[in-house]
């Protein structure tokens, strides 16, 4: 029997394997007993911070075996992935009631929810943009440009981590960012609660959807985030030919679905009904911001990644990106068959795709079935 | 040079010794999930993260003294990590960060 040891350790900076083989009895006979033994004097996990003063965990070699090819699915297997779920998830900590619903969509646009009261989260995320605004980058206080273009509330109650950057773990927390970010609407919560406070139509309302727990902002925030829960889009061509109208999608939307979970790739990232799986990505985009990467310094494949957005309702959704940059879908799919910029943050998945002009189009077939007929939004009536 | 040699492997019987009781789990990633949401392991027991998925992972740890970063592995990959650190290290994906499970490293 003969046992392989290593031994990881450091020099200058520069992790180094020793690697030999040695039998059992030798082992024993210097009374050495080596499972998989790893000695570290210091070590250095590659793309994190320095660690100064404390060990780390040692990181042995990686070990490469050729993934088990799966049969292509067929399209009849793969409708399974997307099909609607029946209900919307509420969390446990901040159940659905009506009562919260309407306080939250009053609330939602209420432009008294900004220090120049002329701001309301419905101003950059609005119904009549499918729930963004439109534009490249979001207005902030002041009419100040932004950094990122404002992301849709569409389906966010199936969204399991919020921004483009992933700063807020819940979409209660996310709704509380801007009205405070001196940037965007620029109201200390202080000064809102107050503010609410002297809102004499508002008290009932609190006292209906909160009862014993006032106008505070965690109220403010449940409120809200139970209303952008309620926002999801409607049936679109691609759910009907899910459910078996074969008619509801063209031929070249068909080839397009074909190409979206193949050769395009898309579905590694836009999976699911919603069609994102929430996941963090350079996709090779030009530009200085680094989005989560300034939140994981140091990670390699954090930098210049953003969340991966979801698909329902794009064709009302443009300009697309994080930064607005790309006008039309059809240049959406353009950019991601050139592959983006090279570079070692670039994720796995994106590189050149080799499409034709005519898979191209039925991409974009298909991108626009996933759009529905948007219901009007009734704006309500503002407590006074 | 023979005695430096015994004197180093000296030192590992020691040290092999205190590791006599290691033991190596295998995580796996298909779906875009650990399959684990907590194990609970020994001081200086290993995990190896195989990544059974069809896309890639950055399995990484930021947990005090069990620090690692896998960095991108695609499918196929798998690595080996040791914990060395008492408590609970919570390992994450950084490109799919609703994958989530905990290391418990137990004395």
């Amino acid at each position: 029997m003969t046992l392989s040891c290593l031994i990881i350790s450091s020099s200058h900076g520069t992790p180094r394997h020793t690697r030999w083989n040695c039998d059992a009895e030798t082992a024993r006979a210097i009374g050495l007993r080596i499972s998989f033994a790893a000695v570290a004097l210091a070590v250095v996990v590659p793309g994190l911070p320095a660690q100064r003063g404390h060990a780390a965990a040692i990181v042995g070699e990686t070990h490469y075996a050729q993934p088990t090819t799966q049969p292509p699915r067929t399209p009849e297997a793969l409708k399974e992935d997307y099909r609607r779920p029946s209900t919307i998830p509420f969390p446990k900590e901040n159940p659905y009631t009506p009562a919260k619903a309407a306080l939250g969509k009053r609330l939602y646009f209420d432009t008294r929810l900004s220090g120049g009261n002329v701001l309301s989260c419905g101003t950059c995320h609005s119904p009549a943009f499918g729930w963004g605004d439109g534009l490249p980058k979001g207005i902030g206080h002041g009419m100040r440009q932004l950094d990122r273009r404002s992301p849709t509330i569409i389906n966010a109650a199936w969204g399991q981590i919020f921004m483009w950057d992933g700063r807020a773990a819940t979409l209660e927390e996310q709704a509380l960012g801007p009205i405070q970010a001196a940037a965007e609407m620029n109201l200390p919560l202080d000064v809102l609660m107050d503010r609410l406070a002297h809102i004499k139509e508002y008290q009932p309302l609190f006292a209906a959807a909160f009862p014993n727990e006032g106008i505070v902002p965690a109220s403010v925030a449940k409120a809200i985030a139970t209303y952008e829960r309620s926002v999801v889009s409607n049936p679109a061509p691609f759910d009907a030919w899910l459910e078996g109208q074969s008619a509801a999608l063209s031929e070249s939307a068909r080839r397009g679905f074909a190409l979206f979970n193949a050769k395009a790739g898309c579905a590694s990232c836009h999976a699911g009904w919603n069609f994102t799986d929430e996941s963090f990505a350079d996709i090779g985009l030009p530009g200085d911001d680094v989005g989560r990467g300034k939140l994981a310094t140091g990670v390699v494949k954090m930098q210049h990644a953003f969340k991966t957005p979801g698909l329902r309702e794009i064709s009302h959704r443009g300009p697309y990106m994080h930064d607005g940059s790309i006008p039309t879908l059809e240049a959406v799919v353009e950019h991601y068959d050139r592959g983006g910029i090279d570079r070692p943050s670039r994720s796995d998945l994106i590189k050149p795709l080799g499409l034709t002009a005519q898979e191209k189009a039925d991409l974009v077939s298909f991108l626009n079935a996933l759009t529905s007929r948007i219901d009007p939004t009734i704006v309500p009536i503002l407590p006074r | 040079m023979r005695n430096t040699t015994l004197v180093g492997l000296g030192a590992l019987a020691i040290l092999g010794g205190a590791a006599a009781a290691a033991t190596n789990q295998v995580i796996t990633q298909k779906g875009r999930a650990f399959s684990a949401e907590s194990i609970a392991i020994k001081k200086g027991d290993t995990v190896t993260f195989l990544n059974d998925d069809t896309v890639p992972h950055n399995i990484m740890s930021m947990s005090k003294g069990n620090e690692f970063n896998l960095g991108s592995q695609g499918p196929g990959a798998s690595t080996s990590v040791t914990f060395n650190e008492t408590g609970d290290a919570a390992v994450f994906c950084a490109i799919h960060p609703r994958m989530r499970m905990t290391v418990k490293v137990r004395e």
